[in-house]
This record gives structure tokens, sequence and C-alpha cells, in this order.
């Protein structure tokens, strides 16, 4: 999903506060200071001299077993707890044609569903006393597994995730069940503008691809408890999935305990064909008719790829255009400049081979097209030899200075080392990645800009009272109405 | 000196005992939360943590929108919003200049107000003339302002997640940093604290109403959440949105905003967390040397209308083009109440996870809803508060039958005790969920802070498993008779709008 600058929250409910509980076992009381400070003037807060910040990234290791499973593991013993994850390669583009849904379902049915040892009951009533949560998650390109115990309980819970993963059950009654929630969420999503319109960008984005392909009513009526088998058997193997451990837990124990639980998992042997790349498309105008006072506005196109030695230039250029915050220049001219919307920007999903790159605000109805040419305008500017060094510096320096939160914690690092591998990138992507940052040139984001910034290839959606748009002062085409599938 | 040779002391006798115990439990985490006020009254809280190079940075300030003046709502928000538009050296080109602007523009947008209020009896030349003067002045002003300076500081310099939350209770300013930059934030946040500019007002007033668009007037569960509320108290502020009513919100003055503006400036109602890649002994002295000079403000605080004890049971609907969803809610006594305890309890014992009590009824066995989840402690900690039930039927059941059901199940509660299993397996969950929250500085950050300024000391958490461990099925039966009653009671649902 992508990510929107929230500046407050309107529904504060203690009960996220409640899991942030914190024990406390103060040794000393109410523990003064006061020492007196003569006032000074304030620094320029761009002239404060600050000390060099010393680290070292900590590296998680990579083991293989035999049977072929890739292992990332990062000890960290603060708490006692231990993180699994796990990616595997299969995702809902793989979905078999007409019966959309699948993928999702299998993954759903899976925790659910019971195991050959195990009733889905008993199962529950396992994970919920051992206050140990297990979610699988299918996206678009990959299905995930998140999983966290305690360190004591390392035993019962790789356990159960093991026979979740290599056995599960897919009784008829929970299939069932979760196909009917399934329906009532298709139902449901109706009710959400944003999710409805991002679905519905992602079906323009991805036309006449299996990336483009939702569930809906149809597809999930014909789908059937086999069709889930078949598809846990094709995609869930040793040879298709990688892990990690990170937390309260030695490598040596690691290594044995995955060895114990997952050492006896045979590779399946079968190919699967990967979906053919998202082609280019020609543009368009589409609309979406729902009676609401404010209209979400996306739209989007094809761009550079991860692999594509564009793409860093191309991260700069979409962190000036949009998703650097407040500064960046749909979010001033939305937002700050003509208070048009609360959440304004720009979004660029880089894959290995190919990469989406699109923009978006939520705005009143009357104002629809103003803010799509307010848009439009800026993505047209850039083209132009427009982007300034004083921006260019601001993103290098925001990006590269930032770089360090992506090492928070072993959980992440080990995680983000997993990505990489998926996603078959360089190892030395993470290494570098500041430097070749840092080493983009002002001429190359212009012509990045000017290479891949292209309307002919830019779909426009607004979902919204289409009744009450008005007319655009620049023209964007004939709009299509887009009756959403149920 | 004598005291710096204190502090010293103290961290070298808390690292000797972390050290021993380290690898036990991460509990002794809070052993080394230091705390410490300021002369004038602020109080800080420091965790150590050196996983990474990087530290979560909390201010909050004991404010919040039950502090607004009736008619004013939305002005806790709307200045939460304004704290981001710079001060008297951040985001100016020429501050005596814009000051002489800023004053035009603040005299012209309340005279346009003025005149707006009149509604059918305004003058439509009037409000034409202002209008245009405003934009005029606004453009004008435009050529002095340098636009999101605050922002562009702090992300320039790393910094990630900066962002301010407005609650009924507490307002809150986060950001994490590299942990060598911490003085970028003092001055920062120092500087809006002292010398802050509430520039282009009227067109955030603008994105206040977008956000409102977005988060309550297209969005069912907003709009649902809005009207329970209003419902569930007649005359405590937990009534009114944390964004305001429209028709306020269009009329907020820059005065309404300076009044919230002035609470803020109590360094006693204002708590500083700072966790991560410190050293606590500097980190306190450079936030003592920017934080010292907010002057002591000794202001009492405005007394809040307590919410009379409801006595009938009150039902609202909402129309909407949306499937259905309800919302139940019962009032009761707030932290540190030791019925709140049990009120956690039985909220986990209701809906956490799959083999919950409503969840497994509802969902699984019965089939009839798409989710159940209760909360405690809705819509604030520092009031009396509620605990809640909100649910969303599967087609083609109806909130009706919903309701009938989940009443049930709350009339059962006052008959059977709860079984020790499902007890155990409740305290299993919150001390799970409170092991995982240890695991971030920013939920660290967050947490120490929340419970210091709100219930003026972060140890109050010290014995929450020690007290929730004590919580029986008892309790829980006698909160059930004492609490879940009809004349307790408020329920809100949704239904789809009829075309």
């Amino acid at each position: 999903m992508i990510l929107i600058k929230m500046n407050s929250k309107i529904i504060k409910t203690s009960i996220s506060y409640i899991t942030f509980l914190f024990i406390v076992l103060l040794l000393t009381v109410g523990f003064f200071a006061t020492i007196a400070s003569a006032e000074f003037p304030l620094p320029s807060p761009d002239k404060i001299g600050y000390p060099p910040l010393h680290f070292n990234l900590p590296e998680a290791q990579r083991i293989v077993l035999e049977n072929g499973i890739v292992l990332y593991i990062l000890e960290d013993h603060e708490l006692p707890l231990i993180s699994f994850n796990a990616l595997i390669k299969t995702g809902s583009m793989y979905d078999p044609e007409g019966k959309e849904g699948v993928a999702q379902l299998t993954a759903y049915v899976m925790r659910t569903g019971g195991t050959t040892k195990l009733s889905s009951t008993e199962i529950d009533d396992r994970f919920d006393f051992l206050a140990a949560s297990l979610s699988i998650s299918m996206a678009m390109e990959s299905a995930s597994v998140d999983f966290s115990f305690l360190s004591k309980d390392v035993d019962q819970s790789l356990e159960l995730l093991a026979q979740i993963l290599i056995q599960p059950a897919f009784e008829q009654n929970k299939f069932i069940l979760a196909r009917e929630l399934e329906i009532e969420d298709l139902r449901r999503l109706k009710d959400d503008p944003q999710r409805l319109a991002f679905r519905e960008f992602n079906r323009l984005i991805y036309r006449n691809n299996s990336r483009g392909r939702f569930a809906s009513m149809k597809s999930l009526s014909k789908i059937e408890r086999d069709d889930l088998i078949i598809f846990h058997k094709q995609f869930f193997s040793p040879d298709k999935i990688m892990f990690s451990v990170t937390g309260d837990i030695t490598k040596e124990q690691a290594v044995n305990k995955i060895h114990q639980y997952f050492g006896k998992w045979e590779t399946n042997g079968l190919v699967t064909k990967t979906p053919d790349l998202p082609q280019k498309i020609n543009d368009g105008l589409y609309f979406i008719n729902k009676e609401i006072p404010q209209s979400t506005i996306i739209c989007g196109e094809l761009s550079v790829s991860k692999n594509n030695p564009d793409f860093y230039a191309f991260t700069l250029l979409d962190f000036i255009i949009g998703s650097g915050g407040f500064p960046s220049l749909i979010f001033s001219a939305v937002r700050n400049n003509e208070g048009l919307a609360y959440s304004a920007g720009s979004f660029y999903r880089a894959k290995p081979d190919y990469g989406i790159f699109g923009a978006y605000a939520f705005t009143k109805t009357q104002s629809s097209f103003k803010t799509l040419s307010l848009i439009n305008t800026v993505l047209k500017k850039a083209k132009s030899n427009t982007i300034t060094n004083k921006e260019i510096n601001w993103a290098k320096k925001s990006i590269n200075n930032g770089f360090i939160f992506s090492f928070l914690e072993p959980r992440q690092i080990a995680l983000q080392q997993m990505k990489l591998e998926y996603d078959q990138l360089p190892l030395d992507y993470l290494l570098s990645y500041r430097d070749k940052i840092e080493n983009v040139k002002a001429s190359d984001i212009n012509r990045v800009a000017a290479q891949y910034l292209d309307e002919n290839n830019r779909v426009y959606l607004i979902l919204g009272d289409t009744k009450r748009f008005g007319q655009p002062s620049i023209s964007f085409g004939k709009p299509v109405v887009i009756n959403p599938a149920d | 000196m004598l005291k710096n040779n204190r502090i010293y002391n103290f961290f070298l006798a808390t690292a000797f005992i972390f050290s021993l115990t380290a690898n036990c439990f991460g509990f002794d985490l809070g052993e080394k939360v230091v705390k410490a006020k300021l002369k004038n009254g602020l109080t800080v809280l420091m965790l150590e943590r050196h996983i990474s190079p990087t530290v979560a940075l909390y201010i909050r300030h004991l404010v919040g929108a039950v502090d607004e003046t009736k008619g004013e709502s939305g002005a806790a928000h709307l200045l939460e919003h304004m704290m981001f538009k710079g001060t008297t050296t951040i985001g100016t080109k020429n501050y005596p200049a814009e000051k002489i602007l800023l004053a035009n523009i603040e005299q012209t947008g309340v005279a346009l107000d003025k005149e707006k209020r009149k509604a059918q009896k305004a003058d439509p030349v009037t409000i034409q003339n202002l209008t245009s003067q405003l934009k005029k002045l606004q453009i004008q002003h435009k050529q002095y302002i340098i636009a999101n300076e605050i922002d562009r500081l702090y992300t320039e310099n790393g910094g990630l997640d900066m962002n301010a939350s407005t609650g009924q209770d507490v307002t809150t300013y986060n950001v994490s940093l590299p942990a060598n930059k911490i003085e970028l934030w003092a001055r920062i946040e120092t500087d809006r604290l002292l010398n802050p500019v509430f520039r282009e007002f009227y067109t955030e007033r603008d994105v206040v109403m977008e956000e409102r668009r977005q988060r309550v007037e297209a969005d069912p569960d907003g709009k649902l959440y809005e009207q329970f509320l209003n419902s569930a108290y007649k005359v405590h502020p937990y009534g009114r949105p944390i964004l305001g009513w429209t028709q306020d919100i269009v009329n907020l003055s820059p005065d309404a905003v300076k009044k919230i503006f002035a609470e803020y400036r109590a360094p006693e109602s204002i708590v500083i967390a700072v966790v991560g890649d410190i050293n606590p002994p500097k980190t306190l002295k450079l936030i003592e040397k920017y934080f010292a000079r907010i002057p002591a403000n000794n202001k009492k605080k405005n007394v809040v209308p307590a919410e009379p004890p409801q006595t009938d049971e009150r039902k609202v609907e909402v129309l909407f083009d949306a499937n259905p969803m309800m919302i139940i809610g019962y009032h009761k006594p707030t932290a540190p109440a030791y019925d709140d305890y049990v009120f956690d309890v039985l909220e986990t014992i209701l809906t956490k996870g799959r083999t919950s009590r409503m969840y497994n009824l509802l969902v699984t066995e019965m089939q009839i809803a798409e989710s159940v989840s209760a909360s405690n402690g809705i819509p604030g900690t520092r009031y009396p508060n509620l605990f809640t039930i909100s649910a969303k039927p599967r087609h083609p059941y109806t909130n009706a039958e919903l309701e009938v059901i989940i009443l049930k199940e709350i009339e059962k509660l006052k008959t059977e005790p709860v079984s020790d299993a499902e007890l155990t397996k409740a305290k299993n969950q919150l001390k799970m969920e409170y092991i995982q929250s240890l695991d971030s500085n920013t939920e660290l950050a967050s947490t120490l802070s929340y419970y210091e300024v709100l219930l003026g000391d972060f140890r109050y958490f010290s014995n929450y498993l020690t007290t929730i461990e004590k919580v029986t099925g008892a309790d829980i039966q006698r909160a059930a008779r004492l609490y879940l009653n009809s004349k307790n009671r408020t329920i809100a649902v949704l239904n789809k709008k009829k075309d």
C-alpha cells in the first residue's frame, strides 16, 4: 500500500496504547537536573555542528540447508523473543485464469484450516495459548510469513509452523468460511474509496497482464478446496522459500531447529513460468462514480526498474516530485499552496524488472480537475530541465542521512538481506546504495525525467461524484466510466 | 558539579546491574529509564538502547481536544498543523515585513468569517471584496515565506517519521533522528514553543476540511465513530470530534488556536522522552540548555465538566452508502482504577485471537459477522471512558440480529464466571504484547511519555502485569454486572442508505 503522509491521528483509541505497556523498576526517584544555563541566541539550524556518527552495520548470516532452504540468521538477546520470517516465490499473479483469489485463499486457509496432524481448532487453541501470532500473507508477486513467539516456546512454535507450511489440511468447512469472508470483504471494499480506487488503478496499469486480475464474486464462486491444495503443492516447496530467524536464539540453535523441523521437507521440483512483464499501455482518463464529497485521484505509469542504472536518479526524482514529504513538489503545490488536499504525493514501486510511478491526492469534488491539473503541471514541468540543485541536494541528503533507519533492528536487517536475494539484486546493493545516490548528477535527473515521465503512457483515475466534477480547464480526453465488478 | 557526579554514579550502578541480568530478561530495561525534571517543571525521560545509532524523540503536551472552548472544536488539531509553519527564524525571508502582513491577513480573514456567519443576511459584495483582498494579501505574503522548513530540516538531516498527533487528552510531536543530531531537534522544538509563527492559517484550515472529508465524510467507519461518541457523551467534551465539527472548523479563528497554544507553553504539562543511542547525562545537558528557557507557567488547568451518569439506553442510527456496522459502548472508570485492568482482560477474552469468545462465536461458529473487536478506553484516558464492541454483520445478516447475539454474550458474563483457561490465555496474550512493545525505540518513547504525561508517573506500569495477574473470574463477573447494563449503554448503527 502506498505510504500516505499523515499529520495527525483522529481516532486515538487507547487500545493501541495498552499494547505498549512498559514495566519500570526505577532505582532512583524524581531525579533532579537543574544545571543553570544562561540564555544564548538560538543557532541557525543549518549551522549546528554535529559529532560524527559511528556505527557498524550488523549483518545476518546466510546458510543453505541440504534441501535448498536459504536461511538468514541474526542473534539479538535483548528480549526473550524470536522472530521468524519467510518469503515465498509465489503471488496472486499466479492465480489460475478465471479463479482469481486462489492464492489469497490458500495462504489464509493454510493458517486456519488445520493440518494433517492437528485440527483447525487444536491449532488455534495452541497459538492463542502461546500468544504467538502467525500470519501468512499473499501479495501480488510474493507471499510472506510473519511469526513471533517467546524463545522458551521455540519447539512448540516451529512444530506448528512446519505442519502449517508443509502439511496443511485445508478443512472443507474452513475453506468455505474463508471464501465467504472474502466475498464479504469484496462487498465492503466498495465502502472504502481509497482501497477501491487503488485496486482499480492497479487493474488499469496492469491491463492485459496476470498482475491486473483480482478476485471477484464470480471468480470466488468457482474456486474449490482442490484449487488450494494444488496451489499449495506448486508453490510451497523448499526451493521457493527463504527463512530468516532473528532474536533470542544462537546461530547453532537456529540451524539445528530449522533442520529438525524443515530438513525433511522435499522439493517438489516443479518449475513455474514467471508471468510476462507488464507492457506499456495507452493513456486515458477513467471515472468511477461514487456519491461522496471527496474525490480520490490517482495517476500513474510504467517506469524504471530496480536493475536499471537509472533507478537511483529516478528515486531522487520521485522524492523531489512527491515522496519527500512536505517540501516535495506535489505536496507543496496541492496541499501547501492551495489547501486542496490533506493527503497528496507520489509513489514509486520499483521491482527488479519493472517499476510503477504514480501520484495521488484526495480532494473535494469541486476541485477534482483543478487538483489533477496541478499534479499534471508538476509532472510536465519536471520534464523540462527544471529540477534545481537545491532540490537535488535536499533529496540526496535526506535519503542518505535517513539510510541508517533501514538498519533499526535485527529482524529488519535480516529481512532486508533476504529480500535482496529474493529480488536477485547485486550483493553490494545496500553497501553501495548511498554512493550511487550521491553520484547521481543533476543532468541525470533531468534526463530521466524527460525520458521516463510519459503522459502518453499515463493512466488518470478519479473516483468520486462524477456528476459534480465540472469541466477541466485543460482536456484530459473523454473519460471512460468504469463500473467496478463485484 | 556534584549533581553531575551523581548522574555519573547512577549510571555506573545501573550498568552493573544490567550486565548481570541483561541476558535473562528484557524487563530489566525498565531499570535503565532515567527521569529528570527541569527547573521550569518540564519532565524528561531517557532510555539508552544501543541497537542502532538512532534516537526516537517524543514531546507530549497534556493538552488536547478536551481543552477546547465549546464552539471552537478542532482548535487543538488545527494548532498542531500550524506548529509546522515555522518560527520567527525558521521559514522566513524577512520576519518584520511578514509580521505586518500577517496582522493584515488575520484582520481580513476574521472580517470575512464574520460576514459569512451571517448566512442569508450576508452581503455578497462584502464577501467578494474581502475574499479577493485576502487572496491578494496571501499572494503578497508568499514572497517572504520559505515553506515547510521544519520538515526540510528534519528530513535533510535523516529524520524519519516526523509527525504530530492530536488526541482528546494529549498532543504529541515526534521524530526519529540519527543519534548525533539531537541538537537539531532541541533547537527546532524549543523555537517553535517560544516563537512560533502561524503562517498560511486560512489555507491550512482548508487542508483540515479536506482531512475531515477524508476521515469522516467519505469514510463510514469515521462517520459512525463520531456519531457514537456524540451520543455516549452529552456533557463531557469526549463527545466532540478531535477534528472538530464542520461548522466550527470553517469559523476557527487565529485567536482560538492561540488560546490552546497558551496551554502548550506550560512546561509543567510537557513530557519529553528520548530513547536510543544516547548518553543520558549528555543528552540531559543538551535538553536543559535549550528547553530551560521556556518560562514556568503554573497556570491552573481549566476544569472540564464531568459526564453525568447515564440513566437510559441511547441509540443512534447513521445512514450511509456503505455496508452495515455497529458500535456498542458502556461507560466505565479510567486508569489507574482497578476495574480498568479488569476491562483490559475482558477485552482480550472477548475478541483477541481466533479462539476468543466473540470472534469464535460470531465469525467462526454462527458465521453472522465479518469482524468483531472489543476496545477498552475509548476515546481517551484522562477522564472516565468507554468499553466498546465494534462489529460488522456478514451479508445478509443485519445489525439488529448481530446486536441480539452480542448482548446475550454480555449477559452471560454476568451469570457464568470465565474459566481459568480463558483467563490464563488472556494474561499470556497481554504479557506477549507487553514484551513485543519493548522492541522499538519509537514505541518505548511513545509509551513512556504517554503514561508519564497522563498519569504523572511512568512507573504506574511497573506493576501493570502484576495487577493484571491478580484479575479473577469473579472480578470480571462483578464488573460486567456493575457496568455492562442497558441503562449505561449506547448503541450506534450504520445502515445502508436507501436510494
